[in-house]
């Protein structure tokens, strides 16, 4: 049966007793650290292995990209329980910002703008966060996910009728990420400064699902008034984490727009937002690797199949039915067949020793 | 003089088809708690049933008719295979239903091939009243629209069925203990909801063309109109569509229209954020 995202405490207490004498009779084993360095040890190999074949560089490289802002959703809901439908809101804005930033001010240097467009991220989603979650009354989950959604939609709509930001055409020929004289064009360098900062997004996300905020965070998805009544204040967890994740898709946004030298409406509204939600959950939403690994595979099987005319033009129709078999069947995502329950709602602090 | 009666008149017709729209979806997230993400695809599915009808050769009445009953079936069809696994969780039920809607949007966009369909108004022309012209199609959906409220509400509140309908929503524990079969009271609320937005969606794609977006431009507006009346209620929705249709038909008039589409979510959001419980209160219907 499926229950809420966060949730994943919450079977029915005969189907739990049941699964935790299984879980006793087998040895607990860890599998998410060996898909984590599997996961780092093929993208490390993966230019060299690709060799000359720069349109996979290009396509890695993507994927490397739209697995911040899968992981930025992930943060979201996964860690959180916040359903945001216009997580592609912050990655759009801080994209537009960098492509403004280049064309206005024709700068576009690594040290400056990629913290800028952390920080446009970082400021926008604690902006929503603030209007959203915090208050005296405590907002409905339905509020959120709907102000999300709107302030996504709103925000296309404003910048494709606004000619300064290039209207429904984008904003194209972005400049050049820059680092001193280094021009980053697509191919080798961009991935591995993609793979780079993925790497310190997903370590920052990784510790603050392990640390002690991270079990406030489970404690809060399993029973949300009981952990108010204990004293935490727990709209502002969610606030704080919610502007992370909007800070991580900044990042993903502005180097999206450096790679693609384009950035168009299309990229902050609910069309990327449920795009971002569909990586996050066939990948295994709440795992931080399942998003990458989601990513992945769409943007993987996108690019293969779309050679292939018939099914190019029912690709939106396949990705809808995927997302509706997970919701139904396996909304653990594909993680969850060979993760664990205990393992993917995870540990805190340290283990304690076995006896 | 003839400005405002005009605007007015635009006004109203234009809330006449956001009631219609949120109608449905109200009735569904107050009896259910599911907010329907494809909502804006049944009315896109009532507006290809048009199209259908009407380039097989038929009347444009014919398509109209049809449209309800053909998406009472597919609602019909979809509450029993697929929405009621998510009455438990609202939020999963909200994907849920965008997957279905992604679905339908983008069948329906490869089967036009991509292309915009103009749909003949079944009655054209204007007639003059006082000096001022109405469009005859616009008069035609507003009068239906009442006549849908109108029926709606009477059915709710005079008839045996719709005091089972108000007991479910009120307690559905209860109801079920009184013999209430609520899972049948929801399957067909939800198929009437999504005839409610094939009705919708055949009266209103003669005044925009069909496209496979028709239904997505007014989705957003109707999901807030619903939170803004109240969910719950049947006056809400019908008082938040108000609201939002004529913010959405009378801004433009006043800020440039750029800014008049994201005011609107704005406003109603804040009214929303300061007022969560809606116009109305819950336990009225």
């Amino acid at each position: 049966m499926l229950t809420e995202a966060g949730s994943d405490l919450t079977v029915a207490p005969q189907a739990s007793k049941e699964r935790r004498a299984a879980a006793r009779a087998r040895p607990f084993r860890r599998v998410l650290p060996y898909l984590e360095i599997g996961a780092l040890a093929v993208a490390l190999i993966l230019p060299l292995a690709l060799g000359d074949r720069t349109d996979l560089v290009t396509l890695a490289t993507n994927i490397l990209i739209l697995s911040m802002l899968a992981i930025s959703f992930d943060l979201c809901w996964g860690l959180a329980g916040i359903m945001s439908f216009g997580q592609a809101l912050f990655f759009g804005v801080s994209g537009y910002v960098i492509a403004l930033v280049g064309r206005d001010l024709d700068f576009s240097e690594l040290w400056a703008t990629l913290p800028l467009a952390m920080l446009v991220g970082l400021a926008l989603s604690g902006l929503f966060a603030a209007f959203l979650l915090l208050g005296r009354k405590t907002p409905s989950i339905i509020f959120v996910a709907f102000g999300t959604l709107t302030g996504s939609y709103a925000a296309e709509r404003l910048v494709s009728g606004w000619q300064y930001v290039g209207a429904g055409n984008g904003l194209s020929s972005v400049k050049l990420l820059k680092l001193g004289a280094y021009e980053f064009v697509e191919g080798d360098a961009f991935y591995f400064l993609a793979l780079g900062l993925l790497l310190l997004v997903y370590l920052g996300a990784r510790f603050f699902k392990q640390s002690q905020l991270g079990l406030v965070l489970a404690g809060m998805r399993q029973n949300e008034e009981r952990l108010a009544f204990l004293g935490y204040r727990v709209q502002l967890f969610k606030a704080l984490l919610f502007s992370f994740a909007g800070m991580v898709a900044g990042l993903g946004g502005a180097l999206y727009s450096y790679h693609q030298g384009f950035i168009g409406p299309g990229n902050m509204g609910p069309g990327l937002s449920t795009t971002a939600v569909v990586y996050c959950l066939l990948g295994g939403s709440g795992t931080l690797i399942g998003p990458i690994l989601g990513t992945a595979v769409v943007e993987g099987l996108s690019y293969a199949l779309s050679d292939i005319a018939a099914i190019r033009h029912i690709w939106p129709v396949v990705l809808g039915l995927v997302l509706l078999l997970v919701v139904m069947f396996q909304p653990r995502g594909i993680v969850g067949l060979f993760v664990s329950d205990r393992e993917r709602i995870g540990a805190y602090g340290r283990r304690r020793r076995a006896g | 003089m003839g400005d405002e009666v005009k605007l007015a008149f635009d006004l109203l017709a234009f809330i006449s088809v956001m009631v219609l729209i949120v109608l449905g979806l109200g009735i569904i997230a107050s009896m259910m708690g599911i907010f329907n993400f494809a909502h804006g695809e049944f009315v896109l599915l009532g507006a290809y049933t048009v199209y259908l009808f009407q380039s097989s050769g038929w009347s444009g009445w014919a398509g109209i008719l049809a449209a309800p009953v053909v998406l009472a079936v597919v609602g019909l069809v979809l509450e029993r295979l697929v929405i009621r696994r998510f009455y438990a969780a609202p939020i999963i039920a909200m994907l849920g239903t965008y997957a279905i809607g992604l679905i339908i949007r983008e069948t329906v966009r490869a089967l036009l091939g991509g292309q915009y369909q103009s749909i003949d108004e079944p009655l054209s022309g204007v007639f003059t009243l006082l000096g001022f012209n109405f469009s005859v199609w616009r008069c035609v959906i507003v009068l239906t629209t009442i006549c849908i409220i109108a029926a709606t509400w009477l059915f709710l509140a005079r008839t045996s069925l719709g005091l089972q309908v108000r007991g479910a929503l009120e307690n559905p524990n209860l109801a079920r203990a009184c013999g209430i079969s609520t899972s049948k009271l929801y399957a067909m609320t939800f198929a009437f909801g999504a005839a409610l937005a094939g009705l919708a969606g055949a009266l209103i794609v003669p005044l925009y063309q069909l496209s496979a977006d028709i239904g997505t431009r007014f989705l957003v507006q109707a999901f807030l109109s619903v939170m803004l009346g109240g969910v719950g209620t049947f006056e809400g929705p019908v008082l938040g569509a108000a609201a939002v249709g004529g913010m959405a038909a009378g801004l433009p008039w006043i800020v440039i229209p750029v800014l008049a589409d994201p005011l609107v979510f704005v406003i109603a959001l804040a009214i929303v954020k300061f007022r969560p419980q809606g116009f109305i209160t819950q336990g009225r219907l």
